[in-house]
C-alpha cells in the first residue's frame, strides 16, 4: 500500500533546478574557498615553511601566555534577605494571562524565563501559541523605553501627572472631547478604570480598534441576533467545515483553541473511533489553515461572496444576483459543498474570513440554514476576544480633522503604524493639544505624542481578562518593573482623582465585588487556578430571519469593485501570518526568525503569486515587483506560491515597522495602507496592479535546507483506505527482515522515545519558539538564514504533493500536474533528532562527542566537540546543527543573545554553546533529569507525565507525544502501538526513537 | 613554604596559648566565684545582657548596687512571674524595656546566680581603661597571629641565609690566608699551582663522554617532562584556592566549635542544584544576638558588624535602613559552565557528606578548595561509589532488572548510566 507520490518542499526541488542540485551537493550551500586558499597563498608561497614557524612560534607563545592567566575571580552574591517561596536552583510558576489566555510563567531567581499554558484555562488547556511563547522575550527587550518621556526628553512621574492633569483640566473647561484610543480591552478591571475616567471627563469616550479588525463578523451578528460580538465557534463538534478564507487555525480570533477543537475530530483518538471530520478551504492565499485542509479550492477574492451567494442558493436559498464562478472548479465544488452541507445537518460549519458586514450576514444566514447555531456555533457563550469598531475609529479621526478632540490617549494601540494612511492620521493629530501614549516604547504612534507615559509588560504587572462569556483570569507579576514604568491604568486612575489609585487594589476591589462573589472562590485560589469559569450558558438555537437582497445587492458590488481591467491587473489580499502576527511582535527576533508555516520564509514578507501566473506576467521567483493601488505602492520581492489563487496577490501584514526597535528594523513592508476601507469596515481586498521592476532580493527561505533528497519520508493515506486497512499508508507489511550489525543497547530503565502525529500537526511552529526558549537557540538573522545556518532544533518540514485525483502517478501525468501547479495538497512534519538506536552520526565522531545512553538518547557533549561536522554531514535526517559563531558574544548578531539584559531570559540549565561546535535537539534532557531527580527525592518510581519535552507541552493539537517507551502503559507508548505508527526512512535501520503516524485525508473522490 | 609556614603558625600559637593560660590561671586565681559564673554569663546571659553596654536587656555593670541580692536571685530566676505579681522595680524595669522580657531560668541554683553576679562584679570593678576580659589577649593575637607567623618565618630565613653567607665568606679568607701562609713558607710551588688550576680536568673529560652524556640529557627530559606534563594537567585546577573573602567567616567555629548543621545555613544542598550561600537573613537569626561582644573589649565583632552593614541594621536601635547592600562573596568552587551538578541529588538522594567533596570543612578557618573538581575525579568517584538505594522506591525497577542482567556485580553511579556524557553535559 505504499503511496507512490512525489512530495517536494519547493518548486527548485520539484523541477530539480541547477541552483538547487549544486547547493545540495556538498555539506554547505555556499563554496569553501579551499582551492582559492591552494592557489593564491598556499603552497605555492615563497617562505611558507618560515611563515609557518613564525605562526607556530606566535602560537605557542600567544597560548603559553593565555595559559598563565589565573582563573579570574568569580563572585557569587546571596539574597540579603531571599524570599521565603525562592531557592535559588529551584524554578517558581506563576499563573498569568496572555491574550486573555491563562497561562504559567516559569521564573528562576526571580526572572520569568518561560511560558507554559495554564492546564486549567478553558481556551488553551494548557497549550500556548508561538507568540504566546516569544513574549517573555519581549520582557527583556532593550528598545524599550526607561522611563516616562515629555517631548522625547525623560521626566519623572509627578511631573508628567502634573502636567497631563492641568492639562486635561484645560480640555474639560473648553469643552472639547477627550480620546482613550486602544486595541480591544477585554480586561474588566481596565474596562472600569476606562468607565471611571469617562465619569470625572464626560467628554471623554473610548474607542477600540484592532489592526486586523473583526468588526464585519460582530456587527453581521449585531444585525442578525442583536449581538454585538464573536460567537464562540466550537470546531469539535464539527463534522463538516467549510472555511472561506478564515485562517483559523492560523490566526483566526482564537488560533491555539481552534486547532485543539479542530484536531479533537482528527487525531488517533478520533481515528480510532472510525470517525475523522471534513474540512473544505476556500481561499485565494495558501493560508496555514489551507494547507491542512482535505480538500482546497482557489477562490478569487472578488469572487468569495458570490461563491457564498451560490452556496446559499444551493442550499434552498433564492437570491438574486448571484452567478456562475469563473472558476468552473470551484463552481462545481460549491455544489457538491452543499450537498456536503446539507447531508451534515447540525454538524456543519461555514465560517468565513471577510470582514464585511454583509458578507458576515450572508454566512450567518447559510449557517442558519444548516443548523450550525446552537450546535457548532454558539452565540450566546460570546467570545470577546476582539470588540474593535472600525467605523467609530474612522470617526475619531474625523472628529480630529474637524479640531474638535483635544486630548488623546492611545493604549495599546498604534495607528501611525497600522492605519491605513498614516499621513492622514498624523495630520490629524497634530491637531490635538494633549497627546498622551502608554506605549513602552517610542514607536510609531508615541513619537508623534508629547507624552508618553510607558505601561509594564504583562509579566510585571498585575492584569486580568474575561475572553470569553463567564471566564476570566488573573495575571499576576513575575518580576519588579525592570525599567521606571507604570500601570497605564494607575495614569487614568490618578488623572481622573479616583479615590483608589493604586491598581493592585483596584483589581482586587473589582473581582470581590463582582467576580469572586459570583464564583464563591477566594484570591487566593484565584491566583493559584489563574481563572475563573462561571460555566457555560446554555447554547440557544438562533432564528435568523433577515431579508437578504440587499445584502446581496452589496456583496455584488463590492465583488465587482474587485476586478479591474489590464494586463497586470491582479485582487491583492493582505493576511497576518502565524509568526509576527499583527506587528505588535514585530520586535521578537525569536518570532521573525520563525519560518512562516507555508513558505518557510523568515526575516521578511513577500508579494505570494501563483506560479503560472508568474508566468504569465513574466516574473521570476524573486524578481522585485511593485504592487500597486491608487493610494498605495510597495516594492517586494515575489514568492511563487503553488496552490495561490490564479490573478491574486497575498502580502503579509505585520512588516514594515519603523520604530518598533532593532529586530524589526529593515524587515519586509508595510502593507496596513491595503487595506480598504468600505461599508463601515476595514477590508482586506483591494483591487490592485502588478509589475515587474529591476532587481531581486534574495528572500531567507528555510524551505530546501536540509533536504532529504527525494526519499520517501512522508506517509500518508485517505480516509476510506484507512478504514478498510488501518496500516494503510505506512509501507508495512512487506515483511522486511531486519539484519544487525550492532550489538543491541540495553535499556533497562527507560526508554525516551517520541511519537508525532502527522494527522494532529497544523504546521503552528509553537514547538519551535518553545525549543528556542527552552534550549537557548541563538537567532541567527536574515544572512545567515540565506547560508543555511538557522539553528532550530526542531523544524516543520513543509511538503507539497499533486493531488492524485484517483490517476495513477505517471510521468505523462506528472509533466501535466507541472502544469496544473495549483492543485496541490500540503503535508507538515515536525522533524527533529531522532535518537536512533544505530545512529549514523555516533559512529563517524573522531572523538565521541556523541554517543548513546542507556535510556535511548543520543547525547551530544559540545565541550568534546571539535567542530569536524562529520555526523552532521552523516545524519540522514539532517538535524544537526553547527555554530558557526559565537552567537552570543558577537556584535554581529545583535539579535538577542549577545545582549547581557537579553540574556537573563536564557535556561540556566542549559549550556549556550560556543563556536565551532555541533548541537541538536536533547529531547530536553534538562527536563529529563529533572524530572527523573524530582521522582528521586520523591522516593517514587517516576510517572507518565513527569517529563515533557518543550515542544510536547505547548503543541496545541498534542500532535508531539514524549514518555517512556519502556513502560507499556505511558500515552507513548500506546500511541506508538498505532497501526498509523511508521518510522521515517526505517529502511536504512537507522531505528529511530520517534515514530511517526500517518497523516490522513477525508478526500471524497469526485 | 607552606608546610614551614603552617609549623611556625602551630608554634606561635601554641606559645601564645601557654602563655594566655598562664595569665588567665593567675586572673582566675583571686576570684573563683567569678570563674564559675563566666561561664554561665556566657552560656546564658550573653544572648540579651552586656556589662557595659545595653543589648536588649540593659548593661549589667553596678547591677549589685541597684537592686539587693535577695531581689536579684528572685529575679534572675524567674522574673516573669515577679512581673506578674507586681513588684514595682520588677515593673518598671519590664516597661523600661518592652516588649523584651527576661527569660526565666529555674534551672539555675542559688550559688549560680551568685557566681554570676560576683563575676558580674568583677567585670564592672576593673578600671575603664584596660579591661581585660578572660579570652581578651588571645582574641587578640589570634588576629594579628598571621602577621607575626609571616614575619618571624622572613626574618628566621634571612639569618640563616646571612649566616650561609657569613660562613662562605670566612672559609674564603680562611682559605686565602691559608695559602698566603703556605706560599711564605714556600711549601706550595708554581707547578703545583698549575695542577691546582687544571683541577677541572675530570669534568672537561667527563664532558667529552658521550654515555655520561646521553644519561644527562636523558634525565633532563624525564624531569622536565614530567614536571611539564603535571602543570599542564593542572592547568585550571585549582585545588587548595582560597580567596580572601568579604567576611572572615570561620567554618570552624560554626561548623566545628558550634556544631551548627550544614543545612541550617545551606538549605539548598537538599533541595536544589545549588546549596546557595546563606542570606544575610540567615545570619541574622543568631547574630540577632551573637555579636561576640565578650572578645571586642564589649565592642561588637568587627566581622559581624560587617552583616548589620549589609543589612544596614543598627544594633542599637535593633532598626533595618534601606540602604542594603549585598555582600560579595568570592566563588571557590568553580565548575564550569558545561558540567551540571546538583547538590541535592548527591546529599538528599545518594546521602553523601558534605566533606566527601569539601573536605574537613569543619575544621577550616577560612574555606578553600579540597577536591579537585576535575572530570576525573568525579568519573572515579562514580565508578566507586554504590548507589544509594535501600528504601527508595525509585530504583526498585532499575534493581530488578540490574540483578536481572548483571547479578552480583556492585550497582555503582557508573552501572547505573552515571558515566554518560549527557548526565552532567548538557
Amino acid at each position: 500500500m505504499e503511496s507512490n507520490k512525489k512530495y517536494w518542499k519547493g518548486l527548485e526541488e520539484l523541477q530539480n533546478s541547477t541552483q538547487f542540485v549544486e547547493n545540495n551537493k556538498g555539506e554547505f550551500s555556499e563554496k569553501l574557498p579551499i582551492e582559492e586558499v591552494l592557489n593564491e597563498a598556499g603552497l605555492s608561497t615563497v617562505a611558507p615553511r618560515r611563515d609557518f614557524l613564525k605562526a607556530l612560534g606566535f602560537g605557542l607563545g600567544a597560548v603559553t601566555l593565555a595559559a598563565c592567566n589565573p582563573a579570574p575571580v568569580t563572585k557569587s552574591i546571596p539574597y540579603l534577605v531571599k524570599p521565603e517561596e525562592i531557592v535559588p536552583g529551584i524554578p517558581n510558576f506563576y499563573s498569568s494571562t496572555f491574550k486573555g489566555q491563562s497561562v504559567l510563567v516559569k521564573t528562576r531567581e526571580g526572572r520569568p524565563i518561560k511560558i507554559e499554558g495554564n492546564p486549567n484555562c478553558i481556551i488553551t488547556k494548557g497549550r500556548l501559541s508561538a507568540q504566546g511563547q516569544a513574549s517573555v522575550l519581549d520582557l527583556y527587550d532593550v528598545s524599550k523605553l526607561k522611563g516616562p518621556a515629555y517631548n522625547g526628553n525623560t521626566t519623572t512621574w509627578p511631573q508628567l501627572d502634573q502636567y497631563v492633569k492641568g492639562e486635561l483640566n484645560k480640555v474639560q473647561a473648553g469643552g472639547k472631547k477627550i480620546r482613550i484610543v486602544s486595541s480591544t480591552i477585554n480586561s474588566p478591571s481596565t474596562k472600569r478604570v476606562i468607565a471611571d475616567f469617562v465619569a470625572k471627563y464626560p467628554n471623554s469616550k473610548h474607542v477600540q480598534v484592532d489592526a486586523v479588525s473583526y468588526t464585519g463578523i460582530i456587527k453581521a451578528n449585531e444585525n442578525s441576533f442583536g449581538v454585538a460580538a464573536l460567537p464562540r465557534y466550537r470546531f469539535d463538534k464539527a463534522d463538516l467545515i467549510v472555511s472561506f478564507d478564515a485562517d483559523f487555525l492560523g490566526t483566526w480570533i482564537s488560533p491555539v483553541e481552534y486547532n485543539r477543537q479542530y484536531v479533537s475530530n482528527r487525531n488517533n483518538t478520533s481515528l480510532k473511533n472510525k470517525k475523522m471530520s471534513r474540512h473544505i478551504q476556500f481561499e485565494s492565499g495558501m493560508s496555514m489553515t489551507g494547507t491542512n485542509a482535505d480538500t482546497r479550492i482557489q477562490l478569487k477574492p472578488s469572487e468569495q461572496g458570490i461563491a457564498l451567494m451560490n452556496l446559499y442558493n444551493a442550499l434552498g436559498g433564492t437570491l438574486a444576483g448571484s452567478k456562475k464562478l469563473t472558476n468552473a472548479n470551484a463552481e462545481k465544488s460549491i455544489m457538491l459543498v452543499a450537498k456536503e452541507l446539507a447531508a451534515a445537518k447540525g454538524k456543519g460549519l461555514v465560517v468565513c474570513g471577510s470582514n464585511d458586514v454583509s458578507v458576515q450576514i450572508l454566512v450567518n444566514a447559510i449557517n442558519s440554514l444548516i443548523g450550525s447555531y446552537g450546535s457548532t456555533i454558539d452565540v450566546a457563550n460570546a467570545s470577546y476576544q476582539y470588540a474593535g469598531n472600525d467605523a467609530e475609529f474612522v470617526e475619531f479621526i474625523n472628529e480630529m480633522k474637524r479640531g474638535e478632540v483635544d486630548a488623546v490617549f492611545f493604549l495599546n494601540s498604534n495607528p501611525a503604524y497600522d492605519y491605513v494612511n498614516a499621513k492622514e492620521f498624523s495630520d490629524a493629530l497634530a491637531k490635538v493639544k494633549l497627546r498622551v501614549s502608554f506605549a513602552d516604547r517610542q514607536d510609531e504612534t508615541a513619537s508623534l505624542c508629547q507624552v508618553v507615559a510607558p505601561a509594564h509588560h504583562y509579566l510585571e504587572s498585575w492584569s486580568d481578562a474575561n475572553p470569553l462569556e463567564g471566564y476570566y483570569t488573573i495575571g499576576q507579576p513575575t518580576i519588579n518593573p525592570v525599567n521606571d514604568t507604570r500601570y497605564a491604568e494607575e495614569g487614568l486612575l490618578i488623572w481622573s482623582d479616583n479615590a483608589v489609585k493604586d491598581y493592585y487594589q483596584y483589581i482586587q476591589n473589582n473581582w470581590s465585588a463582582n467576580i469572586l462573589s459570583q464564583s464563591g472562590s477566594t484570591w487566593k485560589e484565584l491566583l493559584q487556578k489563574g481563572s475563573v469559569y462561571l460555566g457555560e450558558k446554555p447554547a440557544a438555537a438562533s432564528a435568523f430571519s433577515r431579508d437578504l437582497n440587499a445584502v446581496a445587492q452589496t456583496i455584488v458590488n463590492q465583488s465587482n469593485a474587485l476586478v479591474k481591467g489590464g494586463d497586470n491587473a491582479v485582487e491583492l489580499s493582505v493576511y497576518e501570518n502565524v509568526a509576527v502576527g499583527d506587528g505588535k511582535f514585530a520586535n521578537n527576533p525569536w518570532l521573525q526568525e520563525l519560518p512562516d508555516p507555508v513558505s518557510k520564509v523568515t526575516w521578511d514578507n513577500y508579494a505570494a503569486i501563483a506560479p503560472k501566473f508568474a508566468e504569465k506576467l513574466g516574473i521570476a521567483e524573486l524578481d522585485m515587483v511593485e504592487v500597486k493601488t491608487d493610494k498605495y505602492s510597495v516594492t517586494l520581492p515575489v514568492l511563487l506560491q503553488p496552490g495561490q489563487a490564479i490573478g491574486t496577490v497575498s502580502i503579509a501584514l505585520g512588516y514594515g515597522r519603523t520604530k518598533a526597535g532593532k529586530a524589526a528594523a529593515e524587515v519586509g513592508k508595510n502593507a496596513y495602507p491595503f487595506l480598504n476601507f468600505v461599508n463601515g469596515t476595514f477590508q482586506t481586498h483591494t483591487a490592485a496592479s502588478i509589475s515587474k521592476v529591476a532587481g531581486t532580493y534574495e528572500l531567507a527561505q528555510t524551505q530546501t535546507h536540509h533536504t532529504i533528497e527525494g526519499r520517501n519520508i512522508i506517509r500518508e493515506t485517505t480516509l476510506k483506505d484507512y478504514l478498510k486497512d488501518p496500516h494503510a499508508g505506512t509501507g508495512k507489511g512487506h515483511g522486511a527482515n531486519k539484519y544487525d550489525l550492532w550489538d543491541k543497547y540495553e535499556q533497562p530503565g527507560h526508554n525516551w522515545v517520541m511519537a508525532i502525529d502527522l494527522n494532529a500537526c497544523t504546521g503552528c511552529g509553537a514547538c519551535i519558539v518553545a525549543c528556542n526558549a527552552e534550549n537557548n537557540i541563538p537567532v541567527v538573522g536574515r544572512d545567515e538564514v540565506r547560508r543555511r545556518r538557522e539553528m532550530h532544533w526542531i523544524r516543520i518540514d513543509r511538503y507539497y504533493t499533486f493531488n492524485e485525483g484517483g490517476e495513477k502517478i505517471t510521468e505523462e501525468n506528472e509533466i501535466k500536474d507541472l502544469e496544473n501547479m495549483d492543485n496541490v495538497s500540503v503535508i507538515h512534519q515536525p522533524m527533529m533528532c531522532q535518537h536512533c538506536e544505530h545512529a549514523p552520526c555516533e559512529t563517524v565522531c573522531p572523538v565521541i562527542a556523541t554517543m548513546h545512553s542507556s535510556d535511548g538518547l543520543n547525547h551530544m557533549a559540545y565541550n568534546r566537540c571539535i567542530g569536524t561536522r562529520y555526523c552532521a554531514n552523516n545524519c540522514p535526517y539532517k538535524v544537526r546543527r553547527f555554530n558557526w559563531f559565537n552567537y552570543w558574544n558577537d556584535s554581529r548578531f545583535d539579535n538577542y543573545m549577545n545582549n547581557e539584559f537579553t540574556q537573563l531570559v536564557l535556561n540556566p540549565d542549559v549550556s549556550v554553546r560556543s563556536r565551532g561546535v555541533m548541537e541538536k535537539c536533547s529531547m530536553c534532557i534538562q527536563r529529563i533529569q529533572s524530572g527523573k531527580l524530582q521522582a528521586k527525592l520523591e522516593k517514587r518510581p517516576m510517572k507518565d507525565g513527569d517529563v515533557k519535552t518543550a515542544c510536547q507541552q505547548t503543541c496545541p493539537t498534542n500532535a508531539i507525544i514524549f514518555g517512556d517507551g519502556n513502560d507499556p502503559e505511558s500515552e507513548v507508548s500506546k500511541a506508538l502501538q498505532s497501526e498509523r505508527t511508521y518510522y521515517v526512512l526505517e529502511e536504512i535501520n537507522t531505528m529511530p526513537g520517534v515514530g511517526y503516524q500517518t497523516k490522513v485525508r477525508n478526500t471524497v473522490e469526485a | 613554604m607552606r608546610s614551614i609556614s603552617l609549623f611556625f603558625r602551630s608554634v606561635t600559637k601554641s606559645l601564645i596559648l601557654i602563655s594566655s593560660l598562664s595569665i588567665a590561671s593567675v586572673t582566675m586565681s583571686f576570684a573563683q566565684d567569678a570563674g564559675a559564673g563566666a561561664a554561665i554569663f556566657k552560656q546564658k546571659c550573653t544572648a540579651c545582657h552586656g556589662i557595659d553596654k545595653k543589648v536588649i536587656g540593659p548593661a549589667l555593670k553596678g547591677v549589685h548596687e541597684r537592686h539587693d541580692e535577695a531581689w536579684l536571685l528572685k529575679w534572675t530566676k524567674n522574673a516573669p512571674s515577679m512581673i506578674a505579681s507586681g513588684d514595682p522595680a520588677a515593673k518598671a524595669l519590664f516597661d523600661q524595656y518592652k516588649p523584651a522580657m527576661m527569660t526565666a531560668f529555674p534551672e539555675l541554683s542559688d550559688d549560680d546566680v551568685k557566681n554570676i553576679y560576683a563575676y558580674i562584679k568583677a567585670e564592672g570593678e576593673k578600671p575603664a581603661g584596660a579591661p581585660v576580659p578572660p579570652g581578651g589577649p588571645e582574641g587578640k593575637d589570634a588576629a594579628a597571629d598571621g602577621e607575626v607567623s609571616n614575619f618571624m618565618l622572613f626574618g628566621l630565613l634571612a639569618v640563616i641565609v646571612i649566616a650561609f653567607l657569613v660562613i662562605l665568606v670566612l672559609n674564603r679568607v680562611i682559605h686565602t690566608l691559608e695559602r698566603v701562609m703556605l706560599q711564605k713558607q714556600g711549601l706550595i710551588t708554581e707547578e703545583e699551582e698549575e695542577i691546582q688550576k687544571d683541577r677541572f680536568a675530570g669534568l672537561k673529560k667527563l664532558s667529552k663522554n658521550k654515555k655520561f652524556i646521553f644519561f644527562v640529557v636523558l634525565l633532563a627530559i624525564i624531569f622536565l617532562g614530567t614536571a611539564g606534563w603535571k602543570t599542564m594537567w593542572n592547568t585550571g585546577v585549582n585545588t587548595g584556592y582560597q580567596p580572601v573573602q568579604p567576611i572572615k567567616f570561620s567554618h570552624q567555629l560554626h561548623a566545628g566549635v558550634n556544631k551548627i548543621d550544614c543545612q541550617y545555613c545551606h538549605t539548598g544542598a537538599f533541595k536544589s542544584k545549588n546549596a546557595s550561600i546563606p542570606s544575610a537573613n540567615v545570619c541574622m537569626n543568631c547574630h540577632n544576638y551573637v555579636q561576640a561582644t565578650d572578645k571586642y573589649d564589649g565592642e561588637i565583632s568587627p566581622e559581624i558588624m560587617k552583616i548589620y552593614k549589609a543589612l544596614d541594621y543598627n544594633p542599637e536601635t535593633r532598626v533595618y535602613g534601606n540602604n542594603q547592600k549585598p555582600i560579595e562573596w568570592v566563588r571557590i568552587h568553580n565548575l564550569p559552565d558545561f558540567a551540571y551538578f546538583n547538590h541535592s541529588q548527591h546529599v538528599k538522594v545518594a546521602g553523601i557528606e558534605c566533606q566527601k567533596c569539601h573536605g574537613p570543612i569543619q575544621t577550616m578557618e577560612e574555606v578553600y578548595q579540597y577536591s579537585p573538581l576535575t572530570m576525573k575525579w568525579c568519573i572515579n568517584c562514580h565508578k566507586e561509589t554504590e548507589v544509594n538505594h535501600k528504601d527508595n522506591a525509585h530504583y526498585d525497577k532499575l534493581m530488578a532488572a540490574h540483578d536481572q542482567l548483571k547479578k552480583g556485580q556492585k550497582v555503582t553511579a557508573a552501572v547505573l548510566g552515571g558515566l554518560e556524557c549527557g548526565k552532567c553535559h548538557y
